[in-house]
């Protein structure tokens, strides 16, 4: 054949040739892009943006004490323009009496229930509210829970002011308050009780005055940190915490919004040294060697800081103790704070320890829970010092001791139990109790001189709370046991009270980023116990009810803070607090006939004994006892507490229902303290007026706007338990994505594979011609 | 010829493949393998999530002749709860304790830190979107949704409208007064992205049996009967 021939017939087909390998290269290039698609779509997921909502508060996020209404957005709420604010705190040696009184008005047109929420310190004991709506008066009575919402709930129906207090958690109230008229001013006054705080030496309170933060406008872009093998996201419950923006009010408007007015009488009980307020400016009036007058410097009050005072003792050293007592109705309570000297035990070597660490890694646990837990210890295993022991358990339904006794902790030995912690997966159900017996009473006797501490790390997820109590309670011998709580929602009940019985801490872990800051303290304190074995014992028989009990230990620079009561009005004899620092014991005794008096210790020991009761509930018979015992110490001492609750009843005659509201004024018979124009002062009452007019209109109708215009009683239970809205699991599974992914890529690879044979064929079809060009010549 | 020829190639096929050509095989292989195991996974998560009804309705019923500690099988991390059903959707599920992603891959799961429904506050049970709460974006307000306890309480709910919620702002109270029952699910209910949002009915008690003490053994056979056409399995 002619070359021509042989190029017309070879020119066709290589034109063939080059679009079919084009064709195939595109076609196969073309699916793996499209592969890469599909992941690159499948990892970039665009985070949904947050529904704005402006100036609209959660209850849980109140800082201070703010009269609450249902806005028309579930689950928010908006803040009644605060009038003002008069705080008057009176501190006597370590009790400290608070009485906050508010101002608040309802700016809408119409009647409306609304719910004063406020945080206190945890130990505070409420005891005391009065209000003032329009021209009623209301004082609150101590009542049973049920009874007093009952009361509340008759009286509301009735068209009758009626507020009622609740306590929702140890250190959140909340007082809801019913039948608000239009653009009625209400004034709410609390009092309670607490301890001044002592810590190194010092002596502190706070006083929440945090403004809640406003959710801003601007969209959030928040990310959930979701599994993959649990789909339960896991994070901050607060997404993105810091992109809520802090209200940044410039002070003087701040004042003009919210005034406060902070007076404080300070009596220390010794002369005054060192006087600070880290983030409040304050004028100090001198009132003897022992006592101070302290208020705010006007115009001076940042939105976003608790106020906080510090004093110190003058010169000398700090009074190592106090006693303090209060005799009523025939009962002397008292209340004894110990400093133990820091000296003690400090030239001491650090007490060997024996550490047994048990770690949960049962299903609950998969996720990113174990991965914290597995960080957790390996971290705290690192830690321990060649002259420690120590052992590893882990446990699901089933156990593994990893050394047969505690060994020493050689570099070696902990870097194959961290190896085999790092190697543990989260499968199975949780069966807590034999490893918690293999932990407390198989792990041999404690050398002498040792502490034997038990490190728990688990969630919690557990369901027979009571038998594990009665475990540590019974076998726990000389251990102290300490709970590691691990992920976004762990049973901290169960773990603050295993604690509490096993006489050590709970640390919570919340996320990554704590592990090593709260692992810290906790290091801190397992390698450092200041003084351990605490005892406290009085020569007086009559004596009941110590608290707490037992003593827990303490950590540097900690006092002993004790509550007693005794059955006599003159309480002879001693008070013996004994302990160990270190190897040293230590006692100190203290003469209880020398006891100075204070106010308000009995409340203090009444909410003290309320909190022995309650963390002692596991091992009662049944529950209604422990709600019973409760109840006879709060009506005893007209505290609010869990099973009681305070509730108001008018005190002012009430409208004759012929006539109009407004045409006939009822007198006002006040009954005396009852006239809170003298609480907040001619200037108060005047700047207060002044200050409602001059307050910005459009703000207050703002609010009127988004207030719900007629809130049901199930919209202000909603506010008034106060209670975090419960935070719903994932509840999606990636099953049908996997499904889609998996068909796109048999089909990709279907495509791919047409491609290929595309191709194989053109490369035939060349061989086959070329072939056929040799055989033809 | 050409059947010759193709034989052999087929014979020869892999042998006369270049070494570029058997990455590129290699990797088509793999893609389809990928493919296959990715798929395979996602119908076993429903599958799982559809027989293992089957485990825990057994499980359930012992749970209702009074037999104590019954686990669906020794390794489960949850036990059962109670049953859920929507009569008017003819679905009906056995709700396990505790929300974990573990017991949420078997079936609906009662929040632990909400009250059991029936009783005072708001008992939250959720449950994926696309296998036990498919039928949740069905349900109307006024239908009723029945709860049966373990404790052999029949429990009757009249659902509310639905609504739409971030899962942290869920503005669920479990404190709430009444006798309330939240079903939650994730929203969108068509998407396959995991997402915030949720899809919340409220529901409220309207007829409370009391306590069934002794057998019933109508209604027990009753239960037993249904659990084996899973509800589910039509969808």
């Amino acid at each position: 054949m002619s070359l021509d021939a042989q190029l017309a017939r070879t020119q066709p087909s290589r034109g063939n040739f080059n679009l079919g390998v084009a064709f195939a290269l595109m076609a196969l290039s073309l699916s793996f892009l499209m592969l890469a698609g599909l992941f690159v779509r499948a990892f970039a997921e665009t985070p949904p943006a947050r529904e704005t909502m402006p100036s609209l508060v959660r209850p849980n996020d109140m800082g201070t004490g703010a009269l609450l209404f249902p806005s028309s957005q579930p689950g928010y709420f908006v803040e009644a323009p605060r009038l003002a604010t008069d705080v008057e705190i009176d501190v006597t040696g370590p009790i400290m009496r608070t009485r906050v009184t508010q101002r608040f008005q309802n700016p809408s047109k119409g009647w409306v229930e609304g719910t004063y929420v406020f945080p206190l310190p945890e130990d505070s004991a409420v005891d005391v509210l009065k209000m003032q709506i329009g021209d009623r008066f209301i004082e609150g009575e101590i009542k049973l829970r049920e009874e007093a919402r009952q009361i509340y709930e008759d009286a509301k129906a009735e068209g009758k002011k009626t507020a009622l207090l609740e306590q929702q958690r140890p250190n959140i109230f909340t007082n809801q308050v019913a039948n608000i008229g239009p653009g009625e001013t209400i004034v709410v006054q609390i009092e309670y009780q607490s301890s001044v705080h002592q810590s190194d030496g010092a002596f502190s309170f706070r006083f929440p005055m945090v403004v809640a933060p406003r959710y801003n406008p601007q969209p959030i872009v928040q990310t959930v940190d979701l599994d993959g093998s649990t789909g339960y996201a896991v994070g901050d419950p607060v997404p993105d915490r810091d992109k809520i923006e802090a209200p940044v009010l410039d002070p003087a408007k701040n004042a003009r919004i919210n005034p406060v007015k902070l007076t404080i009488k300070l009596d220390a009980g010794f002369p005054i040294g060192a006087l600070t307020s880290p983030f409040h400016e304050i004028n100090v009036k001198d009132n003897g060697d022992t006592g101070r007058l302290i208020t705010l410097k006007a115009d001076s009050v940042p939105a976003d800081r608790d106020f906080e005072l510090n004093w110190k003792v003058a010169a000398g050293k700090t009074p190592q103790a106090g006693l303090f007592r209060e005799t009523i109705a025939g009962k002397t309570y008292l209340l004894g704070f110990v400093t133990p000297p820091s000296e003690a035990g400090a030239n001491e070597e650090k007490p060997h320890r024996e550490v047994i660490f048990v770690i949960d890694n049962s299903g609950s646990m998969s996720g990113t829970s174990i991965e914290q837990a597995k960080e957790s210890l390996a971290l705290a295993i690192s830690r321990l010092g060649p002259n420690d022991k120590f052992n590893v358990i882990r446990f699901d339904d089933t156990m593994t001791v990893y050394f047969p006794s505690p060994v020493q902790a050689t570099p070696d030995k902990r870097e194959q139990a961290i190896a085999y912690v790092r190697g543990l997966t989260a499968d199975g159900g949780t069966e807590m109790l034999p490893a918690l017996q293999a932990a407390l009473s198989a792990q041999g006797p404690v050398a002498k001189d040792a502490l034997r501490q038990v490190v728990f790390l688990t969630d919690g997820a557990i369901g027979n709370e009571a038998q594990l109590f009665e475990e540590i309670a019974g076998n726990r011998g000389d251990a102290r046991v300490f709970t590691v709580g691990i992920g976004s929602a762990p049973n901290s009940h169960f773990m603050t009270k295993a604690a509490e019985i096993g006489r050590g801490t709970f640390t919570l872990i919340g996320s990554e980023d704590q592990i090593a800051a709260r692992m810290g303290e906790l290091f801190a304190k397992l390698e450092n116990p200041a003084m351990t074995n605490i005892a406290a014992n009085f020569d007086e028989k009559t004596v009941r009810d110590i608290s707490p009990d037992p003593m827990p230990d303490l950590y540097r620079g900690e006092p002993v803070v004790l509550t007693a009561v005794l059955d006599s009005t003159a309480p002879k004899g001693m008070l013996r607090i004994s302990g160990d620092a270190g190897r040293q014991p230590w006692q100190i005794a203290i003469d209880v006939a020398k006891a100075s008096e204070g106010k308000g210790i009995a409340k203090l020991w009444a909410r003290r004994q309320i909190d022995d009761i309650e963390a002692t509930a596991y091992s009662a018979a049944d529950p209604a006892s422990v709600d019973k015992k409760i109840e006879e110490v709060a009506l005893a001492h007209h505290l609010v507490s869990r099973v009681t609750s305070l509730v108001a009843v008018d005190v002012t005659p009430s409208r004759p229902n012929d006539e109009p509201l407004g045409s006939a004024k009822v007198p006002l018979n006040l009954p005396a303290g009852w006239d809170f124009d003298k609480v907040f002062g001619e200037e108060g009452t005047g700047g207060a007026t002044q200050r409602a007019q001059l307050a910005p209109a459009p703000e207050a109708e703002m609010v009127a706007d988004m207030m719900a215009a007629a809130p049901t009683a199930r919209a202000a239970g909603m506010i008034a338990q106060a209670a975090k809205p419960v935070a719903l699991p994932q509840t999606a599974t990636l099953a049908d994505r996997y499904i889609l992914i998996g068909l796109l890529m048999i089909a990709i690879a279907a495509m791919a594979s047409v491609a290929f044979g595309i191709w194989r064929w053109q490369m035939q079809g060349l061989a086959t011609a070329n072939a056929g060009t040799r055989y033809e010549h | 010829m050409s059947t010759e020829l193709s034989n052999e190639w087929r014979a020869g096929f892999l042998a006369r493949l270049s070494a570029g050509e058997t990455v590129v095989l290699a990797a088509i292989a793999m893609i389809a393998l990928g493919g296959t195991l990715v798929a395979a996974k996602g119908v076993y998560m429903k599958a799982k999530a559809e027989l293992s009804q089957v485990l825990l309705q057994r499980s359930f019923a012992a749970e209702m002749r009074g037999e104590t500690a019954t686990k669906p099988w020794p390794w489960a991390d949850f036990t059962t709860e109670a049953e859920i059903s929507a009569p008017r959707l003819g679905q009906k599920a056995i709700v396990l304790s505790g929300a974990s992603g573990e017991a949420l891959a078997f079936g609906p799961a009662h929040l632990l830190s909400t009250p059991q429904p029936g009783d005072a506050g708001t008992a939250v049970i959720a449950a994926h979107r696309d296998t036990h709460f498919r039928w949740l974006k069905d349900v109307k307000p006024g239908d009723l949704i029945v709860v049966t306890r373990k404790d052999g309480r029949k429990l009757t709910f009249r659902a509310d409208a639905g609504r739409i919620a971030r899962w942290d702002e869920s503005g669920i109270d479990a404190n709430a007064d009444g006798h309330n029952l939240a079903l939650a699910t994730c929203w969108p209910f068509d998407a396959t992205t995991r997402g915030p949002m949720r899809y919340i009915v409220t529901a409220e008690l309207v007829v409370a049996d009391p306590i069934v003490t002794g057998a019933v053994p109508a209604s027990r056979s009753d239960i037993a009967e249904k659990s084996s056409d899973n509800p589910l399995a039509q969808n």
